[in-house]
């Protein structure tokens, strides 16, 4: 059985529909990528998931249990590990503050997950008392992993996590989520840098208006003559 | 009188508007409306705790407490029976809401309690100063003698027992940082599995609390009537807009700003024109926003 299961997904916002019937499948320890055009929906397949976009039909299963139509406050209850695109850090709140609303819904601070954030992103554990709107983006980006990774989550859902971050930290970024999910937490990513993302990846989705087009090994979909001319740029 | 004395009146005022800033910057912050009945909310404190300790009566700092706790509960209960139903309609039906309730409140309490003023009976104790010298330049004395009295003095510790209490609040518990997160994104305070809905009504209660004790400082300094709170009620907006709206450590330097320039003014300007000293405030306003539009705590002006 899948840990993550998306079924015939209606989804989009208010009256606005953006996916139609998308399947997704997410095995335990797997690391699954979303790629596709520009407003193809990968984002909202996320949101959707995590209750800030609107499901309009379909079903989500997480670990057997239907979370479609849940709000963002009960879904973070199933430990689901999220982190948004953009907007991803709360600004105004230092660093250690983040991590500790990271793990909001626990009972208490998980301290030991707390080291384990702060030795897997060192630039964090010197700054703690910093405001997160004063760290740099790709610091940013770490802090809105490391909150994610306060749940002890077994996925994690990252939302183009390369987007906005200058070209030398990519690599850094991808290298990050291959250890995460070398270290056993499995990954469904959403990403604009479709090679890079496919090359990394167990197995891969191409989305494009809403739709799935394609689902294949990264390896395989990188080597589809139709998957390169169409989505990949040849 | 000196400068010295109205610089002591100055910080009597800049407290009690301190104390309801504080609350009135929450609400803008988080629940993100601006509310104009908040100065009735100081009013019907005020009345509490004037009726706590006049008609049961009850010693002072439990008619205090009983006017703060007053103060939360009219605040929720207000809440939720009027604001918390258009929540979704944004904050401009919000603000017109609370206008009209404003003034349904403040005509309710002018038919049940009359026109007139009410005082707290206290026993007040006045340490005098007479001993300092005048530095006169001009008309203006620098310093020369002063008092304060006892009421200055709670007025003044209870403004500083608050701030404390709020820092601690605002960054100690788990209820304050979901606050100050909910001011900076709901969207991702949600997804962090905060119950939005709670805070909201921690912060109606919070905001009720702390109209509840500036209402009853008033009350205490001067009197209480009808008007108590509405007659402040720009002068808290001021301090909220001055500080950065939104931020309750702005909110408390908006407040003393206003409050020394309300005071001060008035040592500056001919007797005959003493009125016009809330105007000062309003330009010292105007001049802050000419350079800094976000306020002097402000980071950025929220989106609506």
């Amino acid at each position: 059985m899948s840990l993550l299961e998306v079924v015939d997904l209606d989804a989009g916002y208010g009256d606005l529909q953006v996916l139609s019937g998308v399947d997704i499948h997410v095995d335990d320890g797997e690391y699954v990528t979303i790629v596709g055009p520009n407003g193809a929906g990968k984002s909202t397949v996320m949101k959707t998931i995590v209750g800030i976009a609107t499901c309009l039909g379909g079903s989500i299963e997480y670990r057997g249990t239907d979370i479609a139509g849940m709000a963002p406050e009960e879904v973070a209850h199933e430990r689901i590990g999220y982190v948004p695109q953009s907007d991803n850090v709360f600004p105004t709140l230092t660093v250690e503050e983040n991590l500790r609303l990271g793990a909001y819904v626990l009972d208490e601070v998980p301290q030991d997950r707390k080291r384990e954030v702060y030795d897997r992103f060192p630039a964090l554990a010197d700054r703690p008392g910093e405001d997160a709107g004063s760290l740099s983006g790709g610091q940013q980006q770490m802090l809105a992993m490391g909150c994610a990774l306060m749940l002890d989550p077994d996925v994690l859902l990252l939302d183009e996590p390369s987007a906005g971050l200058a070209p030398d930290l990519v690599d850094d970024m991808f290298d990050r989520v291959d250890e995460i999910n070398d270290a056993g937490t499995t990954i469904l990513m959403v990403e604009q840098n479709a090679k890079e993302a496919l090359r990394r990846c167990d197995r891969g989705y191409v989305l494009a208006n809403g739709q799935n087009r394609y689902e294949d090994d990264g390896d395989a979909l990188l080597d589809d003559e139709e998957v390169r001319r169409e989505f990949l740029g040849g | 009188m000196g400068l010295l004395q109205e610089a002591i009146f100055g910080v009597v005022t800049g407290s009690y508007i301190a104390i309801a800033a504080i609350g009135f910057t929450l609400i803008y912050g988080i629940v993100n409306m601006i509310n104009f009945a908040y100065g009735e909310y100081l009013t019907l404190g005020a009345f509490v705790g004037f009726l706590a300790a006049s008609a049961i009566p009850v010693p002072l700092p439990v008619a205090v407490v009983l006017a703060m706790i007053g103060g939360g509960v009219i605040s929720i209960v207000l809440a939720r029976g009027f604001f918390t139903p258009i929540n979704h309609t944004g904050p401009v039906p919000m603000l017109l809401t609370s206008i009209g309730l404003g003034i349904a409140i403040r005509n309710a309490i002018r038919l049940f309690g009359g026109r007139s003023a009410r005082y707290i009976e206290t026993e007040t104790t006045t340490f005098r100063f007479d001993g300092v010298p005048d530095v006169a330049i001009g008309s203006l004395d620098l310093l020369g003698g002063f008092f304060v009295t006892s009421e200055h003095l709670v007025v003044v510790g209870s403004a500083v027992a608050v701030f404390l209490a709020i820092h601690a609040l605002l960054t100690r518990t788990d209820v304050g940082i979901a606050m100050r997160a909910m001011g900076d994104d709901e969207s991702l305070a949600r997804v962090r599995g905060i119950d939005t809905q709670l805070i909201r009504d921690s912060v109606w209660v919070l905001a009720g609390v702390l109209a509840g004790l500036a209402g009853v400082l008033m009350a205490i300094q001067t009197n209480v009537s009808s008007t108590t709170g509405f007659s402040h009620i720009l002068q808290i907006l001021s301090a909220a807009i001055l500080g950065g709206a939104g931020s309750p450590y702005g909110a408390i330097i908006g407040a003393y700003v206003i409050g020394l320039a309300l005071a001060i003014s008035t040592a500056f300007l001919p007797s005959s024109m003493t009125g016009l000293s809330s105007a000062v405030a309003f330009a010292i306003l105007i001049a802050v926003l000419l350079v800094k539009p976000s306020g002097i705590a402000g980071t950025e002006v929220r989106e609506a």
